[in-house]
């Protein structure tokens, strides 16, 4: 498949400011707030005001969590984009990492010098449980009549990752408690906790071979970042954390008609952006990740996708801790979604936070041991369809 | 280029569907919850921001972002605009129309909407007019606890 | 939130359930939207063929691949397909998984097994990425599809009896191992 190569790129794009609430399962804050608190954060910690801004970018997924639509429209004025050139992108859970990708394009193009990028989600006004909204994204002709749940669909990726690959259930859940026992140190945590493999096993059975713990909750939560170009970069700060790849891929809604144990569009998009950002072995080149987690196993498919070790590897790599904070590769340092939250746009603008503090040492108690300088991120979507992928460095 | 589409829309299936969720629980927000604290007592709030502008009902922040210091609205409130309305939602007539309109009080820079409780020959821009609330045991902390604005 | 102060309290009011619902100020709606979905033309003529007893698929004429489901247009060649194929009603269990809940969260009486079932259609590799396939339930005993022997088992389709066929996926009833 080819990919991008050639590229004129106008500014080099940097990272010079990131902000979090706290993600919770019930917000007070309606969403125009929680997008204006990651947003003043953001902006307070590049050390800029609202002025600054020449445009903003949202990233919120389905309208139907909130039950109001036009999303990019209603969080505008919590996001600084009153009179200010708006771009609303939605790729369903690939969003959070489409949000920075999309403000990237924005800057390197030349048209705007600095943007905001917020991604928003809030959760809780869905009743009976936002989780039947996901209901609506099924075929209408081919699935819903027989009345799915989104939990099946995992479960069988799940289910054919480990019958090709041979892991098993105490394998997986590994990932689970390592990003649980990793959000200890993070303050905007919801489900941070110090649980055992056994824990995971003896939690709830939903769908076999997935229980309650291998999955992330239900959030609401808002993460917003500052985006510059480089003279605006270097006049804000010391370290700016540069954007040097992005990828983006879409594939087709057929999940029933592709192998389930290898997720071809992430890594499609990853290729796109390491072709980018001129890294020509992943496995060795990036010093720490963070993989799109909403299931325990989801992370390994991705770490997978991402090339950041051979296909079917990842879980016994797993074992040997290789991918803990101490370990060679560090993936999902913050404490990932299983730790912190999903709210569904706002999660991979989390991560993408994770990784500009981590590459500034300014992460604190989750810092890694290892020296930082190359970090991928990745977020997922849709109906297993949307790979989003960026590649950052100090 | 040429496709097998046939055009006749009894070759097609169709699938009746509802849409979404149950429902939605909307939460007032953090100046929204003061907001509806004060109507139960019978109080408007406004928001007061750094550059001297004052907003009802209060949002939270202000467009520089920082966050707007909460004031109560004494009014006296004036008509700014309004229509009068024929038909409700689903397009029949209603029995009685009524008047909508934008109402700015005095010690604010922008209005409301709400209802307006006066004969739609009467509505004149500019007139004087009064929030009346409902009975205090009736109030629920939303925007309906003022009925409707009539005139002062 | 950079740490460099130590602990850091982020913005955000956390709810419990109890306080949401007897929050001052919260506004309830339901909304009053229904649908009617076409199927469009492919679809329409597949759930036909599945009234019929026939699993119908769509074959590229530049290339030769046959979908299942059936599309309008070929994923590669984006030419119009046109040719209607009928295809077995076989196939090889690709993953299958047990579900304790409903599609609102609600546990089941029973447990239901459903997976992603790989059609013996000719035209692919046995290893390939892609494959003609459908997503239906297996009658398959739940502790069996735990098994690692239920990948890769061989099924068949149970099809409704005549009368009850009204052109919808739930026309086949599921898919059931081989004997």
């Amino acid at each position: 498949m080819e990919v991008v190569s050639n590229l004129f790129v106008k500014d080099r794009v940097a990272i010079v400011g990131a902000g979090l609430t706290t993600f919770m399962r019930r917000a007070l804050e309606t969403p125009r707030e929680l997008a204006w608190e990651a947003a003043r954060q953001a902006l307070d910690q590049a050390g800029l005001t609202l002025k600054d801004i020449d445009c903003v970018v949202i990233g919120s997924a389905p309208d139907t969590f909130d039950g109001v639509h036009l999303k990019g429209e209603y969080l505008a004025d919590g996001s600084g984009a009153i009179n200010k050139p708006m771009t609303r992108v939605y790729v369903g859970g690939g969003t959070g990492v489409f949000v920075p990708v999309s403000a990237w394009w924005h800057v390197a193009s030349g048209l705007c010098r600095t943007v905001l990028a917020v991604g928003e989600e809030k959760m809780s006004p869905a009743h009976p449980h936002p989780q039947y909204v996901f209901r609506y994204i099924w075929d209408p002709i081919l699935h819903r009549p027989l009345e799915l749940n989104l939990i099946w669909i995992f479960a069988m990726e799940m289910r054919r990752y480990m019958a090709k690959c041979g892991a098993k259930k105490e394998d997986i859940a590994l990932v689970s408690v390592k990003n649980k026992r990793n959000a200890l140190d993070n303050p905007a945590a919801q489900v941070a906790a110090n649980i055992t493999v056994d824990d995971v096993l003896k939690s709830e059975l939903l769908v076999w071979p997935v229980n309650e713990l291998d999955i992330s909750p239900v959030s609401d939560g808002a993460a917003a970042l500052v985006i510059a170009s480089e003279n605006v970069a270097r006049q804000v700060t010391d370290s700016p954390v540069w954007i040097d790849g992005v990828g983006f891929t879409l594939d087709n809604q057929h999940w029933e008609n592709r192998e389930l144990a290898f997720p071809r569009y992430l890594n499609y998009a990853a290729r796109m952006a390491y072709r980018m950002a001129g890294i020509e072995r992943p496995w060795k080149e990036i010093d720490v990740a963070e993989p799109y987690d909403p299931f325990d196993y989801k992370e390994l498919h991705h770490i997978e996708g991402l090339m950041l070790a051979r296909p079917c590897e990842a879980w016994k790599l797993l074992k040997e801790g290789y991918f803990e904070r101490d370990g060679e590769l560090p993936t999902s340092p913050s404490g990932g979604l299983l730790g912190v939250g999903n709210p569904i746009a706002a999660a991979g603008v989390m991560k993408v936070a994770e990784l500009f503090w981590q590459l500034r040492y300014e992460a604190g108690k989750r810092q890694v041991k290892k020296p930082v300088h190359k970090a991928v991120a990745n977020a997922w979507g849709d109906l297993m369809q949307a790979g989003t992928v960026i590649v950052l460095s100090n | 280029m040429s496709w097998d589409k046939h055009g006749r829309l009894h070759d097609l299936v169709f699938w009746p569907e509802r849409e979404e969720v149950d429902k939605y629980v909307y939460t007032p927000g953090l100046h929204g919850l003061e907001l509806a604290k004060a109507l139960v007592d019978g109080k408007v709030l406004g928001m007061k921001c750094p550059d001297g502008k004052v907003y009802v009902p209060p949002k939270t922040f202000c467009p520089d972002f920082t966050e707007g210091q909460l004031v109560e609205i004494k009014g006296p409130w004036r008509l700014l605009h309004y229509t009068v309305v024929y038909e409700d939602l689903y397009g029949n007539r209603l029995d009685k129309s009524v008047v909508v309109g934008i109402i700015k009080p005095d010690d604010a820079d922008n209005g409301m909407i709400h209802i307006v409780n006066v004969d739609p020959s009467k509505v004149v821009i500019g007139m004087e007019l009064k929030p009346a609330f409902k009975p205090k045991d009736q109030r629920k902390g939303t925007i309906t606890d003022i009925e409707y604005f009539e005139p002062a | 939130m950079s740490e460099r102060k130590g602990e850091v309290k982020l913005p955000g009011t956390k709810l419990s359930a109890k306080e949401m619902y007897s929050l001052l100020g919260l506004v309830e709606s339901a909304p009053q939207a229904k649908y009617e979905f076409s199927a469009g033309p492919s679809l329409s003529k597949f759930l036909q063929g599945l009234k019929e007893g026939k699993i119908l698929g769509k074959r590229c004429p530049r290339c030769g691949r046959i979908y299942v489901p059936p599309r309008d247009y070929c994923e590669y060649c984006h030419v119009p397909l046109t040719n209607w194929v009928e295809v077995p009603d076989t196939g090889v269990v690709h993953t299958a998984v047990v579900s304790y809940i409903s599609t609102k969260r609600e546990r089941l009486e029973k447990p239901e097994v459903v997976g992603v079932i790989r059609l013996d259609v000719p035209g692919y590799k046995e290893d390939s990425y892609e494959f003609a396939g459908l997503f239906h339930r297996l009658c398959i005993d739940p502790e069996e599809a735990k098994k690692d022997s239920a990948v890769g088992m061989k099924v068949k389709a149970r099809w409704k009896p005549k009368e009850q066929r009204t052109g919808s996926i739930l026309d086949i009833e599921c898919f059931e191992p081989v004997r």
